[in-house]
């Protein structure tokens, strides 16, 4: 297995080696097993937009663009859960503050879009810095308390603040023009903002698969499996923890960012535990450490929550319980299993076991 | 001055007491369940609030409310019990006993907010003061309820830390706390511990729901509302600590009674959570040490 952490001290040098490769080519195998599943996502978003845009739909357009932007949310807490072990608990505090950010921009300085994006990457860094300081100095749980503390508490300060509306949060943002140049198209245009919100998710997750793969990437799952290991090979747990703080905490705000040009508004709610908690059942749900779980279980949960929506009102009951059958039988999610089968399948294929 | 101190800080610092004993009640509940079992329990919140919505039932069924004040703590016992089986017990042994038992029991309190949300509507509710008007000593005016609450939890903190560090129950406790196989292997009924633990816990936030509840409203989000202090305290007292639970609970919720006179309440959960952080950077460990560990 390449992630259980153990080095076989004892055999010989060349066992070990053996051993190294194998672990090697198993991870190509489950990493290849995810990238279809990531092509399978991005071709079949792209074939929904089309066919839904063609079909001059607007509401699954809507509500599929809000999967995306929840989506990338996930993502935030992947990269923390997957990859560094981190679990927070208050990942939409960051995507609430991008919310924030982005709809004061459109609303008092500019109707840019690029320029939205430029603030919320910011206001993701900094937020992102000034909590991640404060929360990798804790580890485990203390870590999932601290991050659920601090988005509690912002979300409060802000439902207390009239400058940013209160309770009622900011309304009448306005209509958002989008230009790529050679492209572009408008907010209100549910299947030309569908396309624009899923150009930033592929840019943000290929960002993350490459990065996964870099030292960096490879780091912090050293950080997760075993963190007290990593000084003595050279590295700085905090720095890295940090780093993939930031990261998080920038993804979420860019998510964040695109929010009010989607609905039009932002309100406290945004930064609320249920968002939060909505992040990691999606993560759960897709399936940790696999980037594009939390893709396909955003889509499903969003989707999902409209479903049960039609039936009842009490949503959170219904996800509350799905999400604890995930838990305690599927712990891996979605994908998690998907690459199990895969990697089961090749084992048989090349007739050898581990 | 003299008329500020009399009419003013006074009756702010016992209100501070008042709630600081209560919410020590149910970070108590938190910490024994962390110290023994490890278990971050999302869902105490939640129980605090059935605690405090099985009050209003009772009440509105007509029983009398001190006959409340003691069933509910029995009737919470059996939702500990099951908790601690049907679910904490599926991911215990699993290698991410924490993130998965914290994930859980966060599904469980989902469950449980909605649930209330369903039956009992959004709106605040707020059982009748049992005990209304007070008395005067030394020209500051003490309500009798808030005395009552004061008096009755400091009883009960008294009982629990009693049961713990008194008792053959509490060393059971306190061994399978320390070293779980060991205390098995010396015939400690470790499971049986575990879930007395858990509903014991449970029972003291149920506790602490009813007796709030003349004070605060009763409303489906108390949970979520009240569980960030209790956190608080649990975290500044040290996980798993009892008497850092007591001591951080009751110093917290003072100075949080104090600045609200200075400041903005608002402002005040800020506050608390700055002291969180500041001795997490000093004392990550917390204030004290944990359950079983001296």
């Amino acid at each position: 297995m390449a992630d259980d952490g153990s080095v076989t001290t004892s055999a010989p040098r060349s066992a070990g080696a053996t051993a190294a490769v194998r672990a090697y080519a198993q991870e190509r195998i489950e990493w290849r097993a995810l990238n279809i599943a990531s092509i399978v996502f991005f071709a079949g978003a792209v074939a929904f937009g089309v066919a839904y845009g063609l079909k001059g739909d607007t509401f699954y357009l809507r509500l599929a663009t809000e999967a995306l932007i929840f989506g990338a949310v996930a993502l935030s807490v992947d990269i923390l859960l997957g990859f560094a072990g981190l679990l927070s608990l208050g990942q939409a505090l960051y995507f609430g503050l991008g919310a924030y950010a982005g709809a004061l921009v459109l609303k008092q300085v500019s109707e840019s879009f690029w320029l939205v994006m430029g603030v919320s990457i910011l206001v993701g860094v900094l937020s992102g810095l000034i909590g991640g300081l404060i929360a990798i100095r804790a580890r485990g749980v203390y870590f999932a308390l601290i991050t659920y503390g601090l988005a509690q508490i912002v979300a409060k300060v802000i439902y207390n603040t009239r400058e940013l509306g209160a309770s009622d949060g900011i309304t009448g943002i306005p209509i958002v023009n989008v230009s790529f140049g050679f492209w572009q198209t408008k907010a209100d245009n549910p299947a030309g903002f569908f396309f624009v919100v899923l150009a930033v998710i592929a840019i943000i997750y290929l960002g993350l698969l490459y990065l996964s793969g870099t030292p960096f990437g490879r780091a912090l799952s050293g950080v997760r499996i075993n963190e007290n290991r990593m000084p003595f090979l050279g590295y700085r747990p905090d720095r890295l923890k940090l780093a993939a703080f930031v990261l998080a905490s920038t993804i979420a705000s860019i998510a964040g960012g695109l929010y009010p040009m989607l609905r039009g508004f932002v309100s406290p709610e945004l930064m609320y535990f249920d968002a939060s908690t909505n992040a990691i059942v999606a993560t759960m749900i897709g399936g940790t450490g696999t980037l594009i779980g939390p893709l396909y279980g955003s889509v499903i949960l969003v989707f999902l929550k409209s479903m049960i929506g039609t039936i009842t009102t009490h949503q959170i009951m219904v996800i509350g319980a799905l999400f604890m059958i995930v838990v305690i039988f599927f712990p891996r999610g979605l994908l998690g299993y998907l690459r199990e089968i895969v990697v089961a399948r090749s084992r048989t294929k090349d007739g050898g076991g581990p | 001055m003299l008329d500020y101190m009399q009419f003013v800080l006074a009756p702010q610092m016992l209100n501070g007491f008042a709630f600081g004993i209560a919410i020590v009640l149910m970070a108590l509940g938190l910490t024994i369940i962390f110290g023994l079992l490890d278990v971050i329990n999302m869902s105490h919140g939640e129980f605090f609030a059935i605690g405090a919505y099985a009050g209003v039932v009772l009440l509105a069924s007509g029983v009398n409310f001190w006959v409340a004040v003691a069933l509910v703590p029995l009737l919470m016992l059996p939702v500990g019990v099951l908790t601690e089986r049907l679910l904490v017990r599926q991911v215990f042994d699993s290698a991410d006993r924490h993130t998965l038992t914290l994930l859980l029991t966060l599904g469980l309190s989902m469950i449980f907010y909605d649930g209330l949300k369903m039956v009992f509507g959004p709106n605040p509710l707020r059982p009748d003061n049992p005990i209304p008007g007070g008395i005067e000593v030394a020209g500051v005016f003490l309500p009798a309820y808030r005395m009552f609450l004061i008096f009755l939890g400091a009883a009960i903190i008294a009982a629990v830390w009693a049961i713990i560090y008194k008792t053959s129950l509490g060393a059971m406790i306190r061994a399978a706390a320390f070293d779980r196989n060991m205390a098995s292997s010396l015939g400690v009924p470790v499971s049986a511990v575990y879930s007395a633990t858990f509903a014991f816990g449970t029972a003291l936030a149920g506790l602490a729901g009813i007796l709030l509840a003349p004070i605060f409203s009763v409303f489906p989000t108390m949970g979520h509302e009240f569980i960030v202090i209790a956190f608080t305290v649990v975290i500044v007292g040290g996980m798993g600590s009892i008497k850092g639970a007591v001591l951080a609970g009751l110093l917290l919720t003072q100075v949080q009674a104090i600045a609200s006179l200075i400041i903005s309440p608002v402002w005040t959960d800020p506050i608390l959570f700055g002291i969180m952080v500041l001795v997490l950077m000093f004392r990550p460990q917390g204030l004290f040490g944990r359950l079983g560990h001296g």
